[in-house]
């Protein structure tokens, strides 16, 4: 059992007795199949790569080996990354993309052994080349923070600005701020809800603002559990995708029913985020608890979505 | 039972002023004065419902609003009150709507 795991190119050394228990699910293993486990997956044109550059040759021959073994492997991967794009595992692209730089020293760095990189990387799944370049915009948050006290609403309606209270419709007193720019919905339990803030600092701001209007129409409000429920961001990858090759190939995440809503539905599970992905190319990202996780599963999307580029 | 809407209007006022002067000087009942007012609820509401007919459009920028009982009140900004014939400019405005389709009317205060 513990030699299964010292062998296998894991991402983690366990620290202790009991790390060793704790099952390891990358994202990786989860969206594109484990590369590390399931050396199958990895492109089959590596069968006809010059690997000569391993540190078993002799120190005169390696940089000339070395140089011409860059320059196989450059040819190589560029006639199979334009066939390759069509495959689920896009990650493979840009960690092949590195090799030939990885791979090709200077002339001039002679007895220098070159910076090698291994077939199978064990650094983390995030390629060592771009990141998208894209930073989702934050659109909309969404929190709830507790007064601490029962409101009688039909007082507050009558008294407090910008205030609709229509019982017979809905129980609570739907306010509105216009700094930052955001509605509250305030129930008679003391519980409060507000919507429409850019940012967790706006929406916090804002929460402490409605707090304070209730507060001085009398009500003996506190601040209590302030907690941020739903985040939700937007960018644009600037081109068009294929979303019905991206519905065939991440069938367990997605779902894209064109005749009922035009983009396509990703619940992605590490961080578990739900995006709309848009023929246009543009992205909504909702379900998040922190900002983090819309980052992170933008940074996840973006190489899937550039395989399921259209062709134009 | 007609909204009482109309009588914090200039008509209204001048009404229940003079119907205050009239129970000063004892020449009417408090009770009379009611029904007077009641009468008047009637007849503005019937008055504007059926005998006007122009139409005024009117655009500014909203301070505030509120909603509570059935009843919008907003304050208004730099308004324009246009007609064909003219137009009107006022710094502020308030405006109490009730609902234009329910039978009865609430007094709102």
């Amino acid at each position: 059992f513990k030699d299964d795991l010292s062998t296998s190119p894991q991402l983690f050394t366990p620290m202790s007795p009991y790390d060793v228990d704790l099952p390891i699910q990358t994202t990786e293993d989860v969206l594109f199949g484990s590369q590390f486990n399931q050396p199958k997956e990895l492109p089959t044109d590596f069968s006809s790569v010059d690997l000569s550059f391993l540190p078993d040759i002799t120190q005169d021959s390696k940089e000339e080996n070395l140089s011409e073994a860059g320059h196989d492997m450059q040819k190589e991967f560029d006639g199979s990354i334009s066939s390759r794009n069509e495959d689920s595992s896009i990650f493979v692209d840009e960690s092949s993309l590195s090799y030939p730089d990885a791979t090709r020293p200077s002339p001039e760095a002679s007895g220098v052994c070159p910076p090698l990189t291994p077939m199978t990387p064990m650094t983390p799944v995030t390629p060592a080349s771009e990141s998208s370049g894209i930073v989702p915009q934050l659109q909309n948050i969404v929190s709830t923070v507790n007064l601490a006290c029962k409101l009688d609403l039909k007082n507050i309606a009558l008294h407090a600005r910008n205030a609709e209270y229509n019982p017979k419709r809905f129980a609570a007193v739907i306010m509105r701020i216009r700094e930052p720019r955001t509605t509250a919905l305030i129930f008679s339990s003391g519980k409060m809800v507000c919507t429409g803030a850019k940012s967790e600092e706006q929406s916090r701001l804002a929460a402490r603002k409605y707090a304070r209007v209730v507060q001085k129409l009398g009500f003996p409000a506190k601040f209590l559990d302030f907690k941020i429920q739903n985040m939700v961001g937007s960018c644009d990858v600037r081109f068009p995708i294929r979303l019905e090759g991206l519905v065939l190939t991440h069938q367990q995440f997605s779902s894209y029913e064109p005749e009922l809503f035009p983009g396509l539905i990703y619940r992605m599970v590490k961080p578990r985020i739900v995006l709309l992905i848009f023929v246009s190319g543009k992205v909504v990202l909702t379900g998040a608890k922190e900002r983090s996780e819309i980052y992170e599963a933008f940074e996840n999307i973006y190489p899937i979505l550039k395989g399921f580029k259209k062709a134009s | 039972m007609a909204y009482q809407l109309y009588r914090n209007t200039t008509l209204g006022n001048s009404l229940q002023e003079s119907l205050d002067e009239l129970i000063q000087s004892q020449q009417i009942t408090p009770q009379l004065a009611l029904q007077v007012l009641l009468q008047f609820d009637k007849a503005i509401n019937s008055a504007l419902a059926q005998r006007v007919r122009n139409r005024v459009n009117f655009r500014g920028s909203l301070n505030t609003y509120r909603f509570c009982d059935n009843v919008w009140t907003f304050v208004l900004n730099d308004v324009e009150f246009r007609e064909v014939t003219e137009l009107v400019k006022v710094d502020k405005v308030k405006i109490v709507a009730c609902d234009g389709k329910s039978k009865y009317g609430i007094r709102h205060k």
